[in-house]
């Protein structure tokens, strides 16, 4: 149980995917800028990273090794095709929003990097603990970025269309370079400074 | 070698089941999801075509073409057009006013450059389709009253050409119908 939760935290702080492995930007830059996208986007990652970890790890005695990495790419492409059809059908607006990072996931280095460094080598119940680590620690990450890129973009904070707070001089005056891609690139720098100036980030 | 050549035989045999499993699943995925997308694809269109014509109580479709009614008034047609732009296709919805006047024009979908050619959204080149006359649907330099963006040629181009294109064939739909 004790090597369960370790490899389960690991993903949260220490081995954050994007804070500080650095993977996957590509999606966080993009779809970061309304903390309803952040959620919905590491929803569908949550998913294709624990159910491509899951049969990852339940077939890895079976793979044969020189063609591991194409049964990889097709379990985890299948999962986000699932993902991004079930998106169009049932919360349209969020398809719509995601675009073309919905089905991008598919090259996202975080679940590919995953299958191959982790659950090909480990068993079941160690692959579901990396798989909600990591993947946590990804929304966490977007979740972080998303709230201050709405918050000073729009001068608001909106949950599912439901306002949480609004700022007075900033709705006027938003400052919406921090909506742009721009802006995400900023924030994730500082983000990326400031944590490892609190030491919340160590260098191998 | 004998090894080898079985080895390689298994990898083959496993790459191929993994990819009948995976598409086994999707198919099933997606007939689980067809219906529902159709539905919300079509409650969309609809909520285009109102948007065209705010006054509209009810519409029948025939041969690809929209018949718009006020109860019993005939409001307009509308119809749809599409075309390859610069990064995929662009789907347009044009309504017509009478059978000569094009009443106005709206992008369903399109996957141009953002910034550049997604300029095809925004004023003035997208309201320069209202009050045409569907003759002059055509790009100025082949007679026509239509201007393309600079910088945006082929997205604008697209579009031009696609609503001229479908209003010449659905045009030839609407005066079949009167004789």
């Amino acid at each position: 149980m004790g090597k369960w939760f370790k490899e389960f935290a690991k993903g949260l702080v220490v081995s954050n995917p994007i804070f500080v492995l650095a993977l996957g930007l590509c999606p966080s830059l993009a779809v970061t800028n309304s903390l309803d996208n952040a959620l919905g986007m590491s929803a569908a990652v949550i998913f294709v990273l624990l159910c491509s970890n899951v049969l990852v790890a339940l077939i890895r005695t079976w793979v044969a090794s020189i063609v591991r990495i194409p049964v990889f790419i097709v379990i985890i492409a299948t999962f986000v095709t699932m993902v991004s059809l079930t998106f169009e059908a049932y919360v349209p607006a969020l398809y719509e929003s995601l675009g073309i990072y919905l089905p991008l996931i598919v090259v996202n280095c975080i679940i590919l990097g995953r299958a191959e460094a982790f659950a090909s080598r480990n068993r079941l119940s160690l692959a579901v603990a990396d798989a909600l680590g990591m993947g946590l620690g990804f929304m966490l990450a977007l979740i972080i970025i998303a709230v201050i890129r709405e918050t000073l973009g729009s001068g608001s904070l909106s949950l599912f269309e439901h306002v949480l707070f609004s700022l007075p001089v900033l709705k006027e005056q938003p400052v919406s370079l921090f909506l742009l891609p721009a802006g995400a690139f900023l924030v994730i720098g500082l983000l990326l400074a400031a944590f490892r100036r609190m030491g919340l980030i160590k260098n191998e | 070698m004998r090894f080898n050549i079985l080895k390689r035989f298994y990898a083959i045999v496993f790459l191929t089941l993994v990819v009948i499993i995976s598409a086994g699943l999707l198919s099933l995925t997606y007939s689980l999801t067809a219906e529902q997308i159709k539905l919300r694809q079509h409650e969309q269109f609809l909520g285009y075509l109102a948007e065209m014509f705010p006054e509209m109580t009810n519409f029948e479709y025939n041969d690809e073409l929209y018949y718009v009614y006020d109860g019993a008034l005939l409001l307009g047609y509308a119809f749809t057009a599409g075309k390859a732009g610069y990064s995929g296709d662009i789907n347009i919805m044009v309504g017509l006013s009478d059978k000569e006047t094009v009443k106005g024009v709206l992008i369903i979908s399109q996957t141009e450059t953002p910034g550049i050619g997604t300029r095809i959204l925004e004023e003035p080149f997208i309201s320069q389709f209202a009050g045409m006359n569907v003759n002059d649907l055509k790009l100025r330099s082949e007679g026509g009253q239509a201007d393309t963006i600079t910088g945006a040629t082929v997205s604008s181009k697209a579009v031009i050409e696609a609503i001229s294109q479908a209003a010449v064939e659905k045009l030839a739909g609407i005066n079949g119908q009167d004789e």
